[in-house]
């Protein structure tokens, strides 16, 4: 599946992410993070992500990220809401989460 | 706990406490008009004490201010925030800052991207579409670094025989001819209407394209200035910030070698505008200055156009306008009269 409208989920508060996807740029996700701790936890953030939105069947979006520490089940909901929001979805996604 | 709430500018108490508050904070340099323009004001507070603010005009952020002291980066990231929130759930999801330097790492931080910066300004962007997006929808031609291309830039409120004459000088010329066309809705006619009469008003000079210019070319984030009466050195950085992001950023992607400019008698911003380009642009860029076209004894001018359709006087400027512009203002009239009639200023640009 395809993202083909940009939404953003998440603030830039501290232990917040910031998720804003948008149409993919290429052919399949492309993942611009902006973290403090991206020698340390980059590869872990993105894998939350990549992870998360695989579980939508999503190959094809861009998505940026602006974290600013955020644990691994924030990383995973700010995903799941900006998915659904660029999907119209409203009820929650249960099984996701 | 803080909490964020709108601060509403209208009424006049609260409007003052505001401007005590950016007067603290080092925030003195703006406008009524400026203040005027403003889409959403918010404050965040603990309790009832002001503990930061920010507003939006049109996509852009401005008047962000914060107290100083250990929390001030929370605080600043708490009002970004929900000034990006209050902008995507209006469907805005590209946003501008006008900063001065001192704050550009702060937007970086948040995911801002630096597009150009003088001494005492810097504009960051953030979101989608971006200027890349924007490059992608100006269609090169396959080999457009062995052309000489020219650039012309009007707001075309509406389009006379003098930016046709401009533009005609520009494609006598050159090879290829790139028009951008204003995309702010500050003007009169909207800029889907300003569009659409410039590109009929030029279809038959065949090497002569026509783009929107998008957030990038004199818009409202670049040089507000240009459509709220500013002071000189104002306007003097803002065209320099214009000047150095066409430069810089535009000109190269389209080999873009000259800018044509219409020599300008009357409007006192447009005239340091054109004296910015002319100090900025070579010598990358040759700046070319074309005189005004006259009719009879008069210079052609959008403004004297403005005004005949306010006093209804129309058949006045009819030498001015191509036909077009002329029906199409006939067959508008009472719609621009209401416009104006409404508040839309009709005398600057």
């Amino acid at each position: 599946m395809e993202i083909k409208k940009t939404v953003i989920a998440g603030t830039l508060e501290s232990s917040d992410i910031q998720i804003t996807l948008s149409p993919a740029t290429g052919d399949n996700l492309e993942i611009e993070l902006e973290s403090d701790v991206l020698n340390q936890f980059g590869n872990q953030i993105k894998k939350v992500i990549t992870e998360t939105l695989q579980k939508f069947q999503i190959t094809k979006v861009h998505v940026k990220a602006i974290d600013q520490g955020a644990l691994d089940c924030v990383i995973r909901a700010r995903t799941i809401t900006a998915v659904q929001r660029a999907l119209g979805q409203t009820e929650p996604a249960w099984e996701e989460l | 706990m803080t909490k964020i709430r709108q601060i509403f500018l209208q009424i006049p108490s609260l409007k003052r406490k505001w401007e005590q508050f950016l007067h603290q904070q080092g925030l003195t340099s703006f406008s009524e008009a400026e203040v005027t323009n403003l889409d959403f004001t918010l404050g965040l507070y603990e309790g009832q004490k002001l503990l930061g603010t920010g507003s939006i005009s049109d996509n852009v952020l401005k008047f962000i201010a914060v107290i100083p002291g250990e929390l001030s980066a929370t605080y600043f990231n708490q009002i970004v925030s929900a000034l990006q929130s209050y902008l995507v759930q209006n469907g805005q999801t590209h946003m501008m800052v006008f900063t001065k330097p001192q704050y550009e790492a702060s937007f970086n931080y948040v995911g801002f991207k630096t597009l150009t910066k003088t001494i005492q300004g810097c504009l960051l962007e953030s979101g989608n579409p971006g200027i890349q997006q924007y490059f992608k929808n100006l269609p090169n031609v396959s080999n457009q670094n062995q052309h000489q291309v020219a650039a012309v830039v009007v707001n075309a409120n509406p389009f006379t025989m003098g930016h046709r004459y401009l533009i005609e000088k520009a494609a006598q010329e050159n090879e290829i001819v790139d028009v951008f066309v204003l995309s702010a809705n500050h003007s009169l006619f909207t800029s889907d209407e300003r569009f659409h009469l410039v590109k009929l008003g030029v279809a038959d000079f065949k090497n002569v394209r026509v783009f929107p210019g998008g957030s990038y070319l004199v818009s409202y984030a670049t040089f507000p200035a240009y459509f709220i009466v500013s002071k000189d050195n104002v306007i003097r950085y803002q065209t320099t910030l214009d000047a150095q992001l066409f430069r810089d950023q535009i000109a190269p992607v389209l080999n873009i070698k000259r800018r044509y400019l219409g020599d300008e008698p009357f409007s006192h911003t447009t005239n340091i505008y054109n004296q910015t380009l002319k100090a900025v642009l070579p010598p990358k860029i040759q700046v070319v200055i074309i005189p005004r076209l006259q009719q009879g004894n008069q210079i052609v001018t959008a403004t004297a156009v403005r005004q005949a359709i306010a006093h209804q006087e129309i058949t006045m400027v009819k030498d001015f306008l191509p036909e077009i512009t002329y029906q199409f203002i006939q067959d508008h009239q009472s719609e621009l009269l209401e416009r104006i009639g409404k508040g839309v200023n009709i005398s600057g640009n």
